[in-house]
């Protein structure tokens, strides 16, 4: 499916809040609930900050594309970059909170690559009212799976 | 809840040449404002002073309005580019003909082509992948 907002930059800290931007005119058009649009942004920050702290260390920032697409009630995001992958940073100048805040937030998450082999973060949300009540939800209902439909955990600490 | 991973901003710019950012959006209700979002922050960052930063934005809404009936599948194209004290405005991936187009819309009684009364220049060239054309503005500011 072709998504239905597209951007692609450098994958530099300033271009960030661009893309929060972004998301917020989204979030307005759509008029997505203000508790979730917060959800949806926060998660793309954190998916975004990654790509900009891990994908190109110690290298001129490459590229890093964030394509969202609506579809029957759910907005899916996919945060996607053309670093080495995801892999343990344990020099990370983070909390290694990012991914696992992601999931927190998203009602998937999945990890993996692209068909050229580009790291991809693929996040879903619920725009619709009866979405799962968030306090409810158990975190294993909400964990990060890797690419291709199998329910293997992947450790969702190194990156951040 | 605070985002307290992102990392801080450069505070010098980036060396090197202008790094462009590309939009695609889909024609309909997105379009207007996910443009005019990101069309601010290029222009913020570039300091674009206010009157400018204004004009940008008509720019950016008369380009929304008009440009779906001239692109060549259900998307809008644009890549913003900072250079020194001007930003360009690509909108790309319309179809032959459809920057004429696009200017002839523009066109408002009593107020003149709102694309030549608000951009500094204007050029066409035909798309990289060889289909339809592109039209590029720019935007001087002092």
């Amino acid at each position: 499916m072709t998504p239905d907002m597209e951007l692609a930059l450098p994958a530099r800290a300033e271009n960030i809040a661009l893309i929060r931007h972004a998301f917020g005119a989204l979030g307005e058009t759509l008029a997505v609930d203000e508790e979730l649009l917060s959800d949806v942004r926060l998660a793309v920050t954190e998916a975004c900050s990654n790509v900009v702290v891990h994908a190109y260390a110690d290298e001129t920032p490459g590229p890093l594309e964030v394509l969202a697409t609506l579809d029957d009630g759910t907005l899916t995001v996919v945060v996607r970059d053309e670093g080495p992958g995801i892999a343990p940073h344990p020099d990370s100048p983070g909390l290694g909170l990012g991914l696992p805040l992601i999931a927190s937030l998203a009602e998937s998450v999945q990890l993996g690559r692209d068909e050229q082999e580009r790291t991809e973060v693929c996040m879903t949300f619920s725009l619709s009212d009866d979405r799962v009540d968030r306090a409810s939800s158990t975190s294993s209902t909400r964990g990060v799976t890797s690419r291709g439909g199998q329910d293997d955990q992947v450790d969702p600490a190194p990156r951040t | 809840m605070s985002d307290s991973t992102t990392p801080e901003p450069d505070a010098s710019p980036p060396p090197g040449p202008p790094e462009p950012v590309s939009l695609r959006v889909a024609t309909g209700p997105l379009a207007g404002p996910v443009l005019n979002r990101v069309a601010s922050m290029v222009l913020a960052r570039a300091q674009c002073p206010l009157d400018r930063f204004d004009d940008a934005l008509i720019l950016c809404d008369a380009i929304s309005a008009h440009a779906p009936a001239h692109v060549r599948d259900s998307h809008l194209v644009y890549t913003l580019t900072a250079e020194e004290r001007a930003i360009e405005l690509r909108v790309a991936e319309l179809r032959t003909g459809g920057a004429a187009g696009l200017m002839d819309d523009a066109l408002l009684p009593d107020v003149g082509n709102v694309i030549e009364r608000y951009s500094d220049s204007r050029r066409v060239e035909p798309a990289s992948d060889g289909g339809g054309e592109e039209l590029i503005l720019t935007i001087d500011f002092a």
